[in-house]
Parts: structure tokens; sequence; C-alpha cells
């Protein structure tokens, strides 16, 4: 190579960049990058676990909850009996039975599901319900293809304490006793009537709070 | 290919994207110290149209991949961040055929809308309780969808986008005055 060629090439001025090689380029590596990365981690198996259940409901479904209605319609109002089973096909049955109790229900891929019940999960492990209460968890608006699935792995791995009902498709459950949102609270007094209902995140303080509340 | 091997794709095109960007913008800082930010000018800005518009419409067949055939449904934020995406994919194509340079202003200031809620909707995935406490019935956009690389979510991706094409249409203004890159 001469002199005078070498001297041309260290002071030529940057060439337009041939778009169409490089967008190929660009697309063929992060093609290639997105195969290798994810072929090993190809979808996870399916959960063995039915993830929805037939659900029976029997009694007056309680009214669509409004948080600005106040006093809420619902409250004073019997629930209606909920007859399904757990992710292990045990019946579970939520029915006015001289018990008060909290349902909460939960959606595995609501955000604020998944803040609020690794909060209440410890909670209610340590301090146990005060005497004469009960609660259920209620998996339901079950989606394959939203995160977190599948719901009965996510609330074990909370090692959710408290039975679970699992709804079925058309969320006949959460329907029967007027969700509006995720994570939804139905109080519930010991003759079955509705002592109050929340929607969204709850410190653990109003949750005791409403608890506290129930007529026993 | 499954959809978690596309959206890695995708998550791997925004990366290249943001890649891009920065690049830019440290040429950019550097203009009066280097030779930089006129390289890119004289490399990349004569293809700026044609390379926004190859953003833009990648983008919005992914967008079109995630709710048509991996089922992803668009919430709120995701429609909107598509009003300013598709004209983008659109208009731009026709202003980078025809090499209509004066769009680099409109395009601009779509994607820069675009990109302002990409910026709220990540934020919304990173703090759901920003605009309610509670998960609506019916596909609330807190829900982080697909991640990847720790970062990488659905509106991140289209905020590298937008951010991309703001950056490919400023290379092509500045190609097309000539005092840019002779300063």
């Amino acid at each position: 190579m001469n002199e005078n060629a070498e001297t041309a090439k260290g002071t030529s001025a940057p060439r337009r960049i041939p778009l169409v090689a490089v967008i190929a380029a660009v697309v063929v590596i992060a093609g290639v990058l997105a195969v290798v990365l994810t072929r090993s981690g190809d979808e996870s198996a399916p959960a063995d676990v039915a993830q929805i259940r037939p659900v029976t409901v029997s009694g007056t479904p309680l009214p669509e909850y409004d948080a600005t209605a106040d006093p809420d319609p619902a409250v004073g109002r019997e629930i209606p009996t909920l007859s399904g089973e757990n992710f292990s096909g045990t019946p579970v049955r939520i029915a006015p039975n001289g018990k008060a109790k909290v349902v909460i229900f939960v959606a595995h891929w609501c955000p604020h599901c998944q803040r609020e019940v690794p909060i209440l999960a410890p909670d209610l492990r340590e301090e146990p319900l005060p005497t004469g209460v009960e609660a259920f968890a209620v998996s339901t608006a079950v989606n394959p293809q939203a995160p977190n699935f599948p719901p009965s792995a996510w609330l074990e791995s909370i090692d959710w304490p408290t039975p679970i009902l699992v709804d079925d498709a058309e969320g006949a459950a959460a329907g029967a006793y007027g969700l509006s949102s995720f994570p939804y609270f139905v109080f519930v007094n010991a003759d079955g009537t509705v002592s109050s209902r929340v929607s969204g995140e709850i410190p653990v303080t109003e949750f005791r709070s409403r608890i506290a509340a129930l007529e026993k | 290919m499954n959809s978690d091997a596309v959206t890695t794709f995708f998550a791997l095109l925004a990366l290249t994207c943001d890649a891009f960007v920065l690049a830019a913008l440290l040429a950019r800082a550097t203009r009066r110290r280097t030779a930089w930010w006129d390289s890119l000018v004289t490399m990349i800005g004569p293809s700026g149209l044609a390379l926004a518009a190859v953003i833009a419409v990648t983008a919005t067949l992914g967008s079109l991949y995630l709710s048509e055939v991996a089922h992803f449904p668009p919430c709120r934020m995701c429609w909107y961040q598509r009003t300013a995406m598709y004209p983008l994919a659109l208009l731009g194509s026709v202003a980078a055929v025809r090499r209509d340079v004066g769009f680099a202003l409109y395009g601009r200031v779509l994607a820069a809308v675009g990109a302002a809620f990409s910026l709220y909707h990540v934020l919304l995935e990173r703090f759901p309780g920003l605009e309610t406490g509670a998960c609506e019935v019916d596909n609330p956009c807190s829900i982080v969808w697909v991640r990847h690389f720790g970062v990488f979510t659905i509106p991140f991706m289209a905020g590298s986008g937008f951010v991309a094409i703001i950056t490919a249409y400023a290379l092509a203004a500045a190609a097309d005055r000539p005092e840019e890159t002779s300063a």
C-alpha cells in the first residue's frame, strides 16, 4: 500500500451507513440471541392442577361493590352460599354457618394482590383470628396468558394459611359477591350478613379492625 | 417460536434502540470536543427518515403480535401509545419514501407524546398504586405481561422505540441543515 493511499484513507470523511445491511444484521443477531436465550427456558410445563373448578352459588347475589356508595347497599344482606373445591379438589363451602368470616378475592395477575397477599399471609399465620372468625381466599379471574400463573403455585409459594375456594371460568363466586376490582374483601357477621366490604390494598391494621368490628 | 422468544427478540431490538440513543446523546453532549455528532449526522442522518420509519413499523408489528397472536390485551395506556406509534409507521413511511425531511418535526412531536405515555405506563407498572389501590377487573395498566433483562416491559420497549425515532428524526433534520455538520 503506498503512502498516498494511506493518507487518503486516514483523512477520509465518515461514510453514510448502509441502512438495510445494518438493520438486517441487527435483526439476525437479535433473532439468533432470542432463540438461544429462550431455548432452555421453553414454556414452563403446564400446571397439573386445575386452576378453575366448578362453583355452585345459592342465595341472592350481593350488589356490585361501589367504593363511592355510602352506605354500602350490601351491608346487612345475607351472603350467598358458595360451594366448590380448593386446588386439591377438597370441597370448600362458604356459607352463613353461625361463624363470622372474611372472604378475600384475589387474582394472580393483579399487582395489588401480589403486594397484599404476601403481607396478609404471615399476619394470618402469626396472629390467629379471634375465636369464632374464619377466613377464606377465593382465587378468581384466572388467565393462563397473564403473569404469575398458575395461582395455585403462587399461593403455595406464599404459604397462604386459609382455605382457598377456586372460582369457575365465569367467575361465579366473584360475581355473586359483587366483586368489581381486586383484591376484594367481604367481612361477614356471624349471622351471615355483610358487615363491610372493601376493595384494593388495605393495611393489616385496617384488616384487623374490620375483623374486630364483626358481630361474633 | 413461542411468545417468550418473540418478546425477547423485541427486547433485544429495544436494547439496540437504547444503545443508539445513548450513543447519539453522548455524541451530542460532546459535540464541541469531538466530531462524533458530525460523524453520526453524516453516517445516519441521510437515512434518518427511513430508520425512523423502520423502527415505527417494527414497533407497530410488535404491538399487533402481542395483542393478536400472543393475546395480551392492550390496556388504556397501551392504546394511547398505539395512537402515537401507528401514525408514525404510516406517515413516517410515506415521508421516508418521499424524502420529506419536513416530517421530522411532526414525527418528533408525535413520538415525544408517545414517549411520555410510555414513561407514565412504566411508572404505573413500577408503582401500581400511582393511579389506584385496586386492579380493575378488565385489564389494568399496571399488569406486567412481559419483563426481559429486568427492565424491558412492553411500555419500556415502546418508549425505547419512541426515543429512537426522535433521535433518528433529529439526525435526519441535522443532515438537512449543512451548518449542523460544518460547525
